[in-house]
């Protein structure tokens, strides 16, 4: 009976004692890989692995690779919140990158933030992410900064606009976020809002929204929602009759909606937190690899998520060069490395980033495009200056 | 309402209407002759388009076991002209009605055999959704696919009628849509009502038992059944994936609960049932004004609601009589 206590006892003692960090380092990778944002979630996918694959090539943290561990976080909450979970207590990451959408990063980041595990979001661009909590940090610029850009844009290119029609998925999150920087935009450059037309990331068919706004008389379309109902909107407008130009938010922001709106999707105008034209090395580097095994110009997607885990490791190396990686322990690396990575400078494919006190990103340029189709099937992002 | 606008909304209405009733059909023919919903439908109409798709053009993109394989580098020798593409569309249906028939084997008969509750076979097609959505993700990625934009031909993108000052204007491929619709559902119509297959197939509707005692091979009428869906539902799915392209994986699971509101509101098992309930619903959907377009389906659903109330059996559906 004695002895059996002993055992429990020391037990508990080697259960109280601290945990080591992984040899290769593990970093949590909580992204769509199945369900109905997948299409963006693949996206990402092959940024963060495009980063993991440079980063081990040009040895890794200080000679000791990383290794991304990666969990499925689907399109929904409940998903994000047990890959985050699994991630932190199972797979013992240092730092997770996710997850896809803006909603469900309300959901699972306070799990990563009550465990003080540092969390990059790659593509939550909604009001309020990096206030979650401390352990919260994201490279995805919010709306409010990059959406005004393309009206701009779209005035200098037509000065004579004078009624703007805006539509919008009132069932994303993101889409009614976006929508409201917009339309203050738009009125912030002295246009008048004709109509405002809502509609469902899930719908297809827009020939009730597309008449209204025919009958309404704008010549500025302003849409916010994602790629495959953005891409029959504009499909329908074109097909229809709208002849104006027309603005495109975040969620077009993808050569996914080239086979949605073919040849109309000609002339669209987005405004990006990345450009493949972005001339720093580190970007270059990336564009080169991604054609490379591609054959296309990198999304904005993979791009960002490409950028967060880029981050993460060089906030590493600065921490391996205080002490190596294997000796710390995981807690106290954790929140070393949340410190660290607030308090760099990053040179991402996304250009120069560093983040504010809060965890929001800091980033220095912004792009406005226009796409371009060669044909039904082939088309560019070509940019504004 | 101005007339012109009476008339857009009516045309709107027939449009929308005429996608949920082609995707209804194959629904209401599995309910008419088993008794069953089966929710595997949405997933049948999603491959469908894919195989023309893949006969048409056949090259995938960058994510997926078969990414990066392009099986016409000098352009598939089915297409390029509106009779091609037909025919495409044709061999694509007839694939998701074979792929609808191992459904059968796999899914429903062994549960048939054992006799369990006609709502098992619910959750398992419900299974076997989820088994196709998610292989379609694993072999193909979740990309939009689509087809060539003049896969009719060189038509028009848009036609339009002037009423005095206004115009009314609907989309070409709509319009091939709710004439093809209206073609399925004569052609089933006969199929069902005028041929010995139908007669037979109405025997074993009305009772399995007795039929079979008749000389007739119930199961082998089951699975002509399940063909017929599946080929309807691949049709339908190509049809609709010209309108709207092929949006993924979950491309046809998300008119599934739709289509089950129109095949109560037309009548359970009725097939004339499941266009006139496709199409009035997708009028009572165009008349909602687009700012209140998140009422959508509250008012559709609430029509069916009043409907049922004074129609129980739905608007063309026979009233059950009770057998004690």
């Amino acid at each position: 009976m004695r002895r059996l206590a002993l055992t429990v006892m020391l037990g508990l003692l080697a259960g109280s004692q601290a945990e080591k960090v992984q040899v290769p380092v593990p970093i949590g990778i909580a992204l769509a890989q199945t369900g109905n944002v997948a299409l963006l979630g693949q996206e990402q996918v092959i940024g963060a692995r495009l980063a993991e694959k440079h980063i081990n090539a040009h040895g890794g943290i200080g000679g000791t690779p990383i290794k991304l561990v990666f969990q499925d976080a689907a399109g929904d909450e409940n998903s994000a919140i047990n890959a985050f979970q699994n991630l932190i207590t199972k797979a013992d990451v240092v730092a997770i990158v996710g997850p896809t959408l803006s909603q469900q990063a309300f959901a699972a980041d306070p799990i990563a933030d009550r465990a003080k595990v540092p969390v990059i979001g790659p593509s939550n661009t909604a009001k309020g992410i990096p206030q979650i909590g401390d352990y919260i940090a994201r490279v995805s610029a919010p709306v409010a900064v990059v959406a005004p850009n393309a009206i701009k844009q779209a005035l200098k290119l037509d000065p004579k606009i004078k009624k703007a029609a805006v539509l919008y998925a009132q069932n994303d999150a993101f889409s009614v976020s976006e929508t409201g920087t917009f339309q203050e935009a738009a009125k912030a450059q002295g246009l008048n809002i004709a109509t405002v037309q809502k509609f469902q990331t899930t719908d297809t068919d827009f020939t009730t929204q597309v008449t209204a706004v025919l009958n309404s008389g704008a010549d500025l379309v302003i849409i916010s929602g994602l790629a495959a109902d953005g891409g029959n909107l504009v499909k329908q407008l074109r097909q229809l009759g709208y002849k104006g130009l027309i603005v495109g938010g975040n969620g077009l922001n993808t050569s996914n909606i080239f086979p949605v709106c073919q040849q109309y999707c000609d002339g669209v105008i987005i405004a990006q937190a990345y450009s493949p034209a972005q001339p720093g090395a580190a970007n270059q580097l990336f564009v080169k690899e991604y054609r490379s095994q591609y054959k296309k110009d990198p999304p904005q997607f993979a791009a960002q998520a490409y950028a967060g885990v880029q981050v993460i490791a060089d906030a590493l190396k600065v921490l391996d060069r205080q002490k190596k990686l294997s000796q710390w322990d995981l807690n106290d690396l954790r929140a070393a490395l949340n410190k660290q990575i607030l308090a760099g400078k990053y040179n991402t494919p996304l250009g120069e980033v560093r983040f504010d006190k809060e965890g929001e990103v800091l980033q220095k340029d912004f792009y406005v495009a226009q796409i371009k189709m060669k044909d039904a099937k082939n088309g560019t992002f070509v940019y504004l200056k | 309402m101005e007339l012109s606008q009476f008339l857009q909304n009516v045309l709107n209405g027939l449009a929308i209407g005429s996608v949920y009733a082609i995707f209804a059909l194959g629904y209401t023919l599995v309910f008419s002759i088993l008794g069953i919903i089966n929710f595997a439908h949405g997933a049948v109409f999603t491959l469908g388009a894919y195989f023309t798709y893949t006969l048409v053009v056949g090259q995938f993109e960058n994510n997926g076991l078969l990414k990066g394989i392009n099986l016409f580098p000098n352009g598939s020798p089915l297409s390029g002209n509106p009779a091609v593409f037909a025919l495409a569309t044709l061999i694509g249906a007839v694939v998701a009605g074979l792929v609808a028939v191992l459904i059968e084997r796999l899914a429903f008969r062994p549960m048939r055999a054992r006799g369990a509750e006609p709502l098992l076979a619910l959750v398992s097609s419900l299974g076997v959704a989820l088994v196709i959505v998610n292989l379609i993700q694993l072999l193909v990625g979740a990309e939009i696919y689509n087809f060539p934009s003049d896969a009719y031909g060189q038509v028009q993108p848009a036609l339009s009628f002037h009423i005095g000052d206004r115009v009314v204007i609907v989309r070409t491929v709509q319009l091939i849509i709710f004439a093809v619709s209206l073609v399925m559902l004569a052609v089933l119509g006969y199929v069902i009502g005028r041929t010995k297959v139908g007669k037979a197939l109405r025997a074993v509707a009305e009772n399995p038992g007795t039929a079979s005692l008749l000389g007739i091979s119930v199961d082998r009428f089951i699975l002509i059944t399940f063909f017929l869906s599946g080929f309807l539902g691949g049709l339908a799915g190509t049809l609709v994936g010209t309108a709207f392209g092929v949006a993924g994986p979950y491309f046809g699971v998300t008119y599934g609960l739709k289509g089950l509101a129109v095949i109560v509101l037309g009548g359970l098992g009725s097939i004339p049932g499941a266009v006139v309930g496709g199409l009035v619903i997708g009028l009572a959907e165009a008349f909602v004004p687009a700012q209140y377009s998140a009422y959508k389906d509250a008012v559709a659903f609430a029509l069916l609601f009043v409907i049922l109330l004074v129609r129980p059996q739905g608007l063309l559906g026979r009233a059950q009589i009770q057998k004690v």
